[in-house]
């Protein structure tokens, strides 16, 4: 278990306090400058507020009261920088090395396949591109055997491409992680996509922390990161990859046609779906270019302060959320317990919104 | 650079170092002689013949008699001073610094040499400086130091015997020692300056122009005195007691060193 | 030629360079990492043998450690000669002298390692000596190196402080660039001539490895 505890008044201001247990993601998610790379500093010991407290398991790394300070390189943690910050004059291998209480390469070949870099080990990291840097970058923090992981926004100096391909991977590496991950983005959908806990940050104020669909779904929190990030993750499972280039999934609601995914059939994945991308329709329509057409029963209804009112609606045992106007609320006289459908276009689903 | 190559390099550099050696130099059985730099030739012959003939070894060091007389003040390991003036061997006497007395080696002279081509004539009475310098033919000429090198200040004392000190001090260049002046009046940059007397004799020296003898009674006289140092091992002395052999002064005469009557 | 003195100066300049390379190490990478306050004054102070004139610098260094100065005293009492006029003394005048050029680049080679870098190291569980010679050394290498070659060039051709401080005697203190001088004064100009050519060839090598690893530096910052 992580506990991480900071305030500080300047030069960045800082107010936060949060745990993650073991093999658990948490996000910190913020806009640029908003303090969650310092957050990760305060951890990995590369900056002290005047009042922090960090704690893993039974060590105490850090106690402003208590005045315990471990310097950096005696925590055991693993970090993955923003641009990586790779040794230039070691190879792929000898930087995983280089974070090894004792070298071996056995082990560091063993690690960068782990990481999908089989035969590029004695490459430098100028010989290398940007998403294998990023994953040497991941293996190093790794190879450190650390009690906490943290990722610098890893993504960000990605292509989109690229980056649909990590996401995967980290999700599959997911399994090999038996400690706390904390995670720093500005991408409200990389975080829904790999997190359990999210802690929205503000110039080092937290807006809102909790599960990730809690986080989600809170438009009062979501005002502050961009009312439109507000999404669900569907779970479905792929069934079939259609002549036409459509994938046909199944979910709790009906079948879902999303456009082809790259995973096999009988794949569990989970799609992202953007709430103001929803449309509902107490009858079901005929006649209409959207396939996706899903029954479910609202849940609740909430009111924001806009235009726009957020219904919840339960898809078999999965929720959702649409957020139409209430306007269009009052003129389906919607309540809670009524039957409705979810309609939602194949073409507004993207392709990095759909995770395993 | 990759890792192992750099350990490689640093145990090199390593290796280099080693060989250094001790930063001591094991020559302090060889005896250090300071000479003022009017005796650069004829003392550097005189030593050359002590170690034909005894086998032992010297090291010579010339300069400014003032400059030397300073550095054994500060403790220069020197063993035997060999000054330009004796005043300076008497204020080292009296501090304790020196074995005795010492002796005097020879009366030094003065003289004006110019550079061939130079629009200078020595003459011995100074007529033909005079006259240039009237008529404003004389863009530099050298003496040594007058503030810490008695040839530079017997030619002062001549200069103004003669009375042109004052207008020649414009176009003065003074040399660290006589032996620098030498340098600088022939360097073909001055019409000419004024040396000693046992510099000019010097082949090499000679070579490069001609001069005239100034009058003796024009400048106190320079009674060049040496001395052994407090500190002065059996080899220093072996090379003093030869200084005043008569191979060593006929090499002394030959310079231009005569021994006042009587002394 | 005179061969004494080069060795001399051959060896002034090592013991030189052997002394100021970890002071260059300890002090370029505290220079280079650290902010404080009165970093200006150190920094200034650090660079102060180069814009002193030597004879000035000489001067102090006389007084410093001359016959009757607690230090020239000290020596004198360890080791029974004196501090001045010796070896030894010229590579305490050397050392000191020489800290700008011996400081500065290696500052700089320290520099232009990245702080994450740095950080990374930490993160991977170096310590600051495991850091500084698996990581920091190796891309710093650089500017250290031509801090040593500067300081090597330099000495080889200092004449002002070391004739002030050392005197002009044989195989003791009479370096290379001294042998020139008393060379021309003593009417050997083929001597000097050839002494001469000996330090500029030596200077020119200096100068062309100190630019070739300016590239290198140059090449790993970009």
């Amino acid at each position: 278990m992580l506990e991480v505890m900071a305030r500080a008044d300047g030069p960045i201001p800082l107010d936060v306090a949060f745990r993650v247990a073991p093999g658990q993601v948490l996000a910190l998610v913020g806009p640029s400058g908003s303090g969650k790379t310092t957050i990760l500093r305060v951890i990995a010991g590369l900056w002290h507020p005047s009042v922090a407290r960090v704690a893993v398991g039974d060590e105490i790394w850090l106690d402003s009261a208590k005045a315990v300070k471990y310097p950096t390189y005696r925590r055991r943690v693993g970090m993955v920088f923003q641009n990586y910050a790779l040794f230039p004059h070691m190879s792929a291998a000898q930087n995983v090395m280089a974070a090894m209480d004792r070298a071996d390469p056995g082990e560091a070949r063993r690690i960068l396949d782990l990481v999908n870099l089989q035969g590029l080990a004695d490459r430098k990291p100028a010989q290398l591109s940007g998403g294998q840097q990023q994953r040497v970058a991941v293996a190093r923090a790794l190879a450190r055997r650390p009690q906490v992981l943290l990722l610098d926004e890893p993504f960000s100096a990605v292509d989109r491409a690229t980056r649909e391909k990590l996401y995967g991977e980290i999700i599959a590496l997911r399994a090999h992680l038996a400690m706390p991950v904390v995670l720093v983005t500005h991408d409200m959908n990389e975080a829904q996509m790999l997190a359990d806990q999210i802690v929205l940050i503000d110039k080092g104020r937290v807006l809102r922390q909790g599960s990730t669909a809690e986080v989600m779904s809170d438009p009062v929190a979501l005002r502050a990161m961009g009312i439109r990030e507000l999404a669900t993750l569907l779970p479905a499972t792929i069934v079939a990859h259609e002549d036409d280039g459509l994938t046909r999934l199944m979910t709790a609601g009906g079948p879902l046609f999303l456009p082809l995914v790259a995973a096999d059939p009988g794949s569990a994945v989970r799609v992202r779906i953007m709430a103001h991308e929803v449309i509902l329709s107490r009858a079901r329509p005929e006649g209409l270019s959207a396939q996706n057409i899903l029954p479910g029963v609202v849940v609740r209804i909430v009111a924001g302060q806009g235009p726009a009112v957020m219904v919840h609606i339960a898809i078999g045992g999965d929720e959702i959320v649409a957020r139409i106007t209430r306007r269009a609320a009052d003129q389906m006289a919607l309540a809670p317990g009524d039957p409705v459908h979810a309609i939602l276009k194949t073409m507004s689903v993207a392709r990095d919104h759909i995770a395993r | 650079m990759p890792v192992s190559r750099f350990r490689r390099f640093v145990l090199a550099a390593a290796l280099a170092c080693g060989m250094l050696g001790a930063p001591v130099v094991a020559q302090d059985d060889v005896p250090v002689i300071a000479a003022a730099s009017d005796l650069q030739f004829a003392v550097t012959e005189i030593a050359a013949a002590f170690t034909a003939e005894t086998g032992m070894d010297l090291r010579l060091s010339f300069g400014s008699t003032g400059n030397f007389a300073r550095q054994i003040r500060a403790g220069a390991p020197f063993e035997i001073f060999m000054a330009a003036d004796e005043h300076f061997i008497a204020d080292l006497h009296a501090e304790g610094l020196t074995k005795d007395s010492g002796d005097l080696y020879g009366m030094g002279r003065i003289v004006v040499m110019v550079p061939h081509g130079s629009a200078l004539i020595p003459d011995e009475g100074l007529d033909n400086l005079a006259a240039l310098l009237a008529a404003g033919g004389i863009t530099r000429f050298a003496i040594a130091n007058p503030d810490h090198a008695p040839y530079g200040m017997r030619a002062r004392e001549a200069l103004i015997t003669r009375g042109i000190w004052d207008d020649l001090q414009p176009f003065m260049v003074l040399g660290e020692n006589v032996s620098q002046a030498a340098q600088f009046a022939l360097s073909g940059n001055a019409e000419g300056g004024m040396i000693a007397y046992a510099l000019a004799l010097a082949p090499e020296v000679a070579a490069r122009g001609r001069f005239a003898l100034i009058p003796a009674e024009w400048h106190d006289p320079l009674r060049q005195r040496m001395v052994l140092l407090h500190n002065a091992g059996p080899v220093a002395e072996a090379f003093y007691e030869y200084l005043q052999t008569p191979a060593a002064r006929a090499i002394m005469t030959r310079y231009g060193f005569d021994l006042p009557e009587g002394e | 030629m005179d061969w004494t003195a080069l060795w001399l100066s051959l060896r002034l300049a090592g013991w030189t360079v052997v002394i100021l390379l970890p002071v260059a190490i300890v002090m370029g990478r505290f220079l280079a990492y650290r902010r404080f306050r009165g970093k200006g004054l150190v920094e200034a102070f650090v660079m102060l043998p180069l814009v002193l004139p030597p004879t000035v610098f000489g001067f102090y260094l006389l007084v410093a450690f001359g016959r009757n100065s607690p230090l020239g005293d000290l020596w004198q009492g360890l080791f029974g000669q004196q501090l001045v006029f010796s070896f030894q003394g010229l590579v305490v005048a050397s050392v000191i002298f020489n800290l700008p050029f011996a400081i500065q680049p290696a500052q700089r080679g320290f520099e232009a390692v990245a702080v994450e870098l740095r950080e990374a190291a930490s993160c991977c569980g170096m310590s600051p000596l495991r850091s500084l010679w698996q990581v920091e050394l190796p891309l710093a290498w650089p500017g250290v190196l031509t801090a040593m070659v500067l300081s090597f060039a330099h000495t080889l051709g200092e004449f002002g402080i070391v004739l002030m401080v050392g005197g002009s005697i044989p195989g003791e203190t009479r370096t290379i660039a001294i042998s020139i001088y008393d060379s021309v004064q003593g009417f050997d100009d083929r001597g000097a001539a050839i002494m001469s050519a000996v330090l500029v060839a030596f200077s020119l090598f200096a100068i062309a490895v100190t630019f070739w690893l300016s590239a290198r530096v140059g090449r790993r910052l970009s």
